[in-house]
């Protein structure tokens, strides 16, 4: 199959998802398609809402519809690391002799619905770092890969702060995307009711296999992007370092610390799935900005000026993308 | 076409496109730069006192930053790279183009390369350069037309001058004015006639310098007013002591008197109409008077003619016959004058052809030739009357200052006597003749001893070394004409020094104000008075006499209206039309001159301005009453020299 055939594929395959996805998911377009761009660009989701919302229903869908192993942890305080990576466990084997074998926790899957994520522990938490990163699991002294394509999908309640965690730096940035689920409109909410309370329950079908996704994965890298444009994203994530040359004037005043280079590769990826997805060869500056909310607003941690002014990082990054401009270079004659 | 040919294509023209408005951008923001600057600059000129020429060389820094401008913006031109990523973003290609352009020169490219130029082709044949960068006035524009009309705001803002800075500069003006009129003068003068004594030459070499010096160095008020005085002090001095001379007085006299030196240029150049208006009327012109009975005669045949012209010709041969024979009378009476009247003779031959209309043409041209034979005739006698005032004899010559009249009547004698073959009559008449000229060569210094020696030679039949005395007398009368020249120099100068010290003194320019000496009201007559008003050079354009001779009044010619020195008169003498005791009021000769307040400086009191300052004001005050005719003429001379002493009491 050559490259036009594949983009061909592409297009069908991400329309063929939303469609899928729509029949279970009502509304909440940005958060889908936020998903599969980080399933597309190999990245994972961590997905912020109030209980009730869909975001363990999206992840479930996404398990169905994806022919790939799918586990889900439930994070409680209790939760110990074991408990997600697996364990060594003493076991009798054929000739009566007693030996120590891993025994593969939930992690060992394709897709890993992180449930709650912020109720388990810190330490439990940071199981979760050399998988998201490395994609392996080191455990008893011996580290075992995870199976390719490995997501992380969690979720997380902002409200309920008591006896929860926050998440450490470290971790979040290892999420490609960050997704806020909000409330559903009124004609949105119509169509959940007519959905959930009737007798027909609509089910999603598997139709992406494991070796097209990995493909797709490796089609995406190969979207081309200028120069001037990865300069863009270099220039917004360069903006958000606080008292620095290039930082924008409003993250020197309420940043303590801006987005790590992993930012500035999610700002990319996305981009070129976006411009995959919208029929283009080429990543333009739009793909960037649309991607900044996502990509950057849990990597960036607020000073204690912002916090008591009640600032969030998606209305700093707002005025970062009114403050650097697209194109540095003076256009001929631009108005 | 390929689709990169057709990207680039599509590009360069954008690149061309652009190129030109950023110029037109760039133009408009120059014409931005320069109207601030203009009006910061003006707006700095009319409070602070900057010289006017800041204006002019800041209105040419504004203009000069429109080309800079338009230059400035349009002298790169634009790359394919940029022309692709401008368009990208003015029409929202996602850039297709740029991506393209960037990945097609990649070796590795490949498929994608292909994809992207396909792609990006497709926007490329959209691209229509007018309706991307539209010609329209840029944004600078509007601010620059507000600042242009800012300043033409301030414009009729009256400017902030101090009343010391106006006048200081007013000062300065009418010293470099005053420096570069007396320069030229001096100029003018020494190129005219070269002095023959080196102290005449030295001073008006320093008068010529003083004049640069003033034109070109900023020389305050005072300053100038002092070096004029001192420089003038000198010609003073030096004018009197030459004047001490009794022969210039007389040669003075004579240049002044109406018939003027023989030799005078007046005379020369009269002397010059002469002989033309003789070589055109020949060598016994008509008297006036019967030119004009010929011309009358003439108009007569003229209107005869005309008449014979409207009447049908063939019953009219008797008409035709006796105006033949009348301008037949005419041309034979001319012919007798002397005249030349070559139209009267084509007028009878188109009678004889039967032509009127030439016939009356030609009587025209004769009456027009008759009525300029007539004016020359007059100006002819006219001269001749004034050719009759010189001297007859030497001894009259003489006494009439008639020195170079005087130098030619010698030179004859001198001949005559050299000859040798000179009879005793004549002679006696010679020796008669000199004889009679001692007495009135006395004022001509050694002249009188030449002639007393030449009598005795000649008494004794001596005739060549009476010829020698006579000889060394011509020269010594030829050293005093040059030295008279050289006062008359001198005066000129004089006379110029003080009115550059009026003119400094009262910051009146050149051109404006009076000259020391000269009659107010003189001039071209006054309204409301009766009279009429007579051509003077009140504003030097008499100076000039390469021109003079054009009108029919030259100057040389109007010796009554020229200024009488302390030469002419002794003290309290006046001309005739000077008597003051035609002056109405208590102003009497012999009384005590009523008052004259003077607004220089006030003589009461305890003054702490110095009396350098307070002379200096008090002179030039004293000066302009003195020109303006406010101080009787009975007492001018007691005023002047009364502020003249001044100088004296300075040194």
């Amino acid at each position: 199959m050559n490259t036009e055939q594949q983009i061909a594929a592409f297009r069908q395959l991400y329309t063929a998802l939303r469609a899928e996805i729509g029949k279970v998911m009502v509304g909440h377009e940005t958060i889908v398609e936020g998903t599969l761009a980080a399933i597309f660009a190999g990245g994972h989701v961590l997905l912020e809402g109030v209980p009730g919302l869909g975001k363990t229903l999206l992840v479930r869908t996404l398990g169905d519809i994806l022919d790939l192993p799918f586990s889900r942890i439930q994070f409680t305080p209790d939760l110990m690391p074991a408990d997600i990576l697996g364990t060594n466990l003493v076991m009798e084997t054929g000739d009566g002799r007693k030996e120590f074998q891993f025994q593969k926790g939930p992690i060992f899957a394709n897709l890993v619905l992180a449930d709650e994520i912020n109720r388990a522990t810190p330490k439990t938490q940071s199981a979760l770092l050399e998988a998201m990163q490395e994609k392996s699991v080191t455990a008893g002294g011996e580290m075992r890969k995870l199976t390719e394509p490995f997501f992380v999908l969690a979720t997380q309640n902002p409200i309920d702060q008591e006896g929860t965690y926050p998440l450490p730096e470290a971790q979040l940035d290892r999420f490609f995307f960050k997704l806020v689920v909000g409330y559903p409109s009124a004609s949105e909410l119509t169509e959940v009711l007519t959905r959930t309370t009737e007798t027909s329950q609509p089910k999603a079908s598997r139709i992406v296999q494991r070796d097209t996704l990995m493909e797709m994965q490796q089609l995406i890298r190969q979207v081309p992007v200028a120069t001037h444009v990865k300069d863009y994203a270099v220039r917004l994530v360069l903006a958000t370092h606080p008292k620095t040359e290039t930082a924008a004037p409003i993250a020197s005043q309420f940043l303590r610390f801006g987005s790590s280079p992993r930012g500035a590769q999610a700002l990319v990826l996305a981009g070129k799935v976006r411009a995959l997805s919208q029929g283009r060869f080429n990543v333009s500056f739009d793909d960037l900005q649309a991607a900044v909310l996502p990509a950057l607003r849990h990597r960036l941690i607020l000073n204690f000026e912002a916090e008591a002014e009640g600032l969030t990082t998606d209305q700093i990054l707002q005025q970062i993308l009114k403050d650097v401009p697209k194109d540095k270079s003076l256009a001929p004659a631009a108005s | 076409m390929s689709d990169l040919q057709v990207i680039q294509q599509a590009l360069q023209r954008a690149a061309r496109r652009g190129r030109w408005l950023r110029a037109w951008r760039g133009l408009w923001q120059g014409f931005l730069i320069g109207a601030v600057l203009w009006l910061v600059f003006l707006g700095c000129y009319k409070v602070l006192p900057l010289p006017a020429p800041t204006l002019a060389v800041a209105g040419a820094a504004a203009l000069a930053m429109v080309p800079l401008g338009l230059l400035w913006s349009g002298r790169r031109a634009v790359t394919l790279a940029e022309a692709a990523r401008w368009v990208d973003l003015h029409e929202n290609f996602q850039e297709r183009l740029s991506t393209a352009l960037e990945v097609a020169g990649r070796p590795q490219a490949g498929h994608w390369g292909s994809l992207l130029l396909a792609d990006a082709a497709v926007c490329a044949r959209k691209i229509d350069p007018r309706r991307l960068a539209p010609v329209r006035l840029p944004r600078a524009s509007h601010w620059t037309l507000l600042t242009l009309a800012v300043a033409l705001g301030l414009g009729f803002v009256p400017e902030y001058r101090s009343q010391e800075l106006r006048k200081k500069r007013l000062d300065a003006e009418v010293i470099k004015y005053t420096g570069e009129r007396l320069a030229e003068l001096t100029r003018h003068s020494l190129e005219q006639r070269k002095p023959v004594l080196d102290n005449t030459q030295q001073r008006l070499d320093a008068v010529g310098q003083l004049g640069e010096h003033l034109a070109k160095a900023t020389v305050s008020r005072a300053d100038a007013l002092k070096d004029l005085a001192s420089l003038t002090d000198k010609l003073k001095q030096d004018a009197r002591q030459l004047a001490q001379n009794p022969a210039y007085k007389r040669l003075e006299q004579a240049a002044r008197g109406t018939g003027g030196e023989k030799n005078s240029p007046a005379n020369a150049r009269m002397q010059k109409q002469l002989d033309e208006i003789q070589k055109a009327l020949g060598k016994n012109p008509a008297a006036p008077e019967a030119l004009d009975q010929l011309k009358k005669e003439l108009q007569k045949a003229a209107q005869a003619a005309a008449g014979l012209a409207n009447k049908d010709s063939a019953g009219d041969s008797q008409a035709k016959d006796q105006m033949s024979q009348s301008m037949a009378n005419l041309a034979q009476q001319a012919k007798e004058m002397g005249l030349s009247l070559p139209g009267l003779e084509d007028a009878i031959q188109a009678l004889q052809a039967g032509q009127a209309d030439l016939l009356v043409r030609d009587l025209n041209a004769a009456l027009t030739d008759l009525e300029k034979m007539k004016e020359m005739a007059q100006a002819f006698q006219q001269m001749q009357q004034q050719g009759e005032k010189l001297g007859k004899d030497l001894a009259e010559q003489l006494e009439m200052g008639q020195a170079q009249a005087a130098q030619g009547t010698l030179e004859i004698m001198i001949l005559a006597l050299k000859g040798g073959a000179l009879n005793p009559e004549d002679l006696k008449r010679i020796l008669e003749q000199v004889a009679k000229a001692v007495g009135p060569a006395k004022d001509y210094g050694k002249v009188a001893d030449f002639l007393k020696k030449a009598v005795g030679e000649m008494q004794q039949g001596k005739g060549g070394p009476a010829a020698e005395n006579l000889a060394a007398a011509a020269k010594e009368l030829e050293r005093l004409l040059a030295e008279a020249g050289d006062l008359e120099s001198l005066k000129a100068s004089l006379e110029a020094m003080q009115k550059a010290s009026f003119c400094i003194g009262t910051g009146q320019s050149w051109m404006s104000g009076l000259r020391p000496g000269q009659r107010p009201g003189s001039g071209r007559g006054k309204p409301g008075k009766g009279g009429f008003g007579t051509w003077v050079d009140e504003e030097g354009w008499l100076e000039y006499p390469e021109i003079s001779d054009l009108w029919e009044n030259p100057p040389d010619d109007r010796g009554a209206l020229d200024p009488r020195s302390a030469l002419d008169r002794g003290e309290g003498q006046l001309a005739d039309n000077l008597d003051p005791t035609k002056l109405r009021g208590q102003l009497q000769p012999g009384r005590s001159m009523p008052g004259i307040s003077l607004k220089g400086v006030s003589i009461k009191g305890t003054s702490t301005v110095e009396f350098k300052e307070a002379s200096m004001a008090a002179q030039s005050e004293a000066q302009n009453a003195l020109s303006q005719d406010q101080i009787p003429r009975a007492y001018q001379g007691a005023v002047k020299g009364y502020f003249d002493d001044f100088n004296n009491l300075k040194k």
